[in-house]
């Protein structure tokens, strides 16, 4: 099973504050790669032009929001294995049926500890290392 | 105290029945008669009562509301950055702070120093729980992404607010039909979750849903 630690990871939000949290909370459990997008037209642009192992996606942004951003990564082929965990404001049922059956790897809901962001995370790289 | 609304009379235009489309409207001329009618009605009625200076008042007001709540949203923004400043300037010289201890202990253990260890052993206890403090603080600034988002929520329905007020000054000035306002997406973080079935009040929930659901 990887470790956060050896991941490459994107976090996507057009909040700079909720990033920079973000960013600091993976830094906490040692993963020193990560890179920001402020929306779904920019993460989908890093997306493309590097790789990344990780994705960590608001959903309420501008330009493209983070259910399109993760149908998008979903129907391209060299993105959709790619582990979608979507943390945002958004407490509606019907949001988080349409994450998970849009293929999300996971939900957290704002406002969130440290502890849930690291369990989510550790837990989805437990799923795909048993599904490997 | 439940309030009960007075019947509409049969006559009442909000009692008829709405075409199937409103693409349909201009094929039921009675239709367009009847919002002629209203259109005047309520015209007529604002002149009346004397309402047109209060929504005038209403719709100029609301600019300055806007901008006082984006003022709010900056501001936050601002204090929220400053402070991730500071906590990441500290958490690095935690860092610089945690190294050097580190490196003394190695030189202290060398000469076997067991008091001096000791005060490093707590010098390394208080920088931890200090590095945690730091943790609190920058997952604290999260307010202004939840805070942001509903004042941007609250601007965006004073701005359908806004123009329908406008468009209603407007029509009853010169009789123009209003601009249709753009209502956006208006959902984001709960404000008040008390007596909603359609949201989840913590992780916890959301767990269980994802859960029932074989996610």
């Amino acid at each position: 099973m990887s470790h956060p630690r050896d991941l490459k990871i994107l976090v996507v939000d057009d909040f700079s504050t909720m990033r920079r949290i973000v960013r600091g909370l993976l830094k906490e459990m040692g993963c020193d790669t990560v890179e920001e997008a402020e929306d779904g037209v920019h993460a989908l642009r890093l997306l493309q032009a590097s790789k990344f192992d990780f994705v960590v996606s608001d959903i309420n942004m501008p330009n493209m929001n983070g259910f399109d951003l993760l149908k998008s990564i979903k129907a391209d082929a060299s993105l959709k294995h790619l582990p979608v965990l979507m943390v945002t404001a958004e407490a509606r049922k019907e949001d988080i049926l349409l994450a998970a059956q849009s293929g999300a790897a996971g939900y957290i809901v704002k406002p969130f500890t440290k502890a849930v962001l690291e369990d989510k995370i550790l837990k989805i790289l437990q799923k795909m290392a048993v599904a490997a | 105290m439940s309030t009960v609304l007075p019947a509409r009379p049969a006559t009442d235009p909000l009692s008829l029945p709405l075409p199937a489309a409103a693409g349909t409207a201009s094929h039921h001329p009675e239709v367009l008669t009847q919002i002629g009618l209203i259109t005047r009605q309520v015209h007529d009625a604002l002149h009346q009562l004397g309402v047109m200076p209060k929504l005038k008042e209403a719709a100029s007001g609301l600019p300055d509301a806007r901008s006082r709540l984006t003022f709010i949203a900056d501001k936050c923004g601002d204090t929220a950055n400053r402070v991730l400043n500071s906590v990441e300037q500290a958490k690095a010289e935690q860092a610089v702070a945690a190294k050097a201890a580190a490196s003394l202990r190695g030189v202290i253990a060398a000469s076997n120093a067991a008091g001096a260890l000791a005060l490093l052993a707590e010098i390394e206890s208080a920088r931890q729980r200090t590095d945690a403090h730091l943790t609190d603080i920058m997952m604290a600034q999260d307010f202004h992404d939840l805070t942001g988002q509903v004042v941007a929520k609250v601007v965006s329905l004073a701005l359908i607010v806004e123009d329908g007020l406008v468009g209603l000054l407007r029509q009853a000035a010169v009789e123009e039909p209003a601009r249709k306002a753009d209502t956006g997406i208006l959902n984001g973080p709960v404000v008040n979750p008390a007596g909603r079935s359609d949201i989840v009040a913590n992780q916890g929930e959301v767990d269980d849903l994802l859960a029932s659901l074989g996610f």
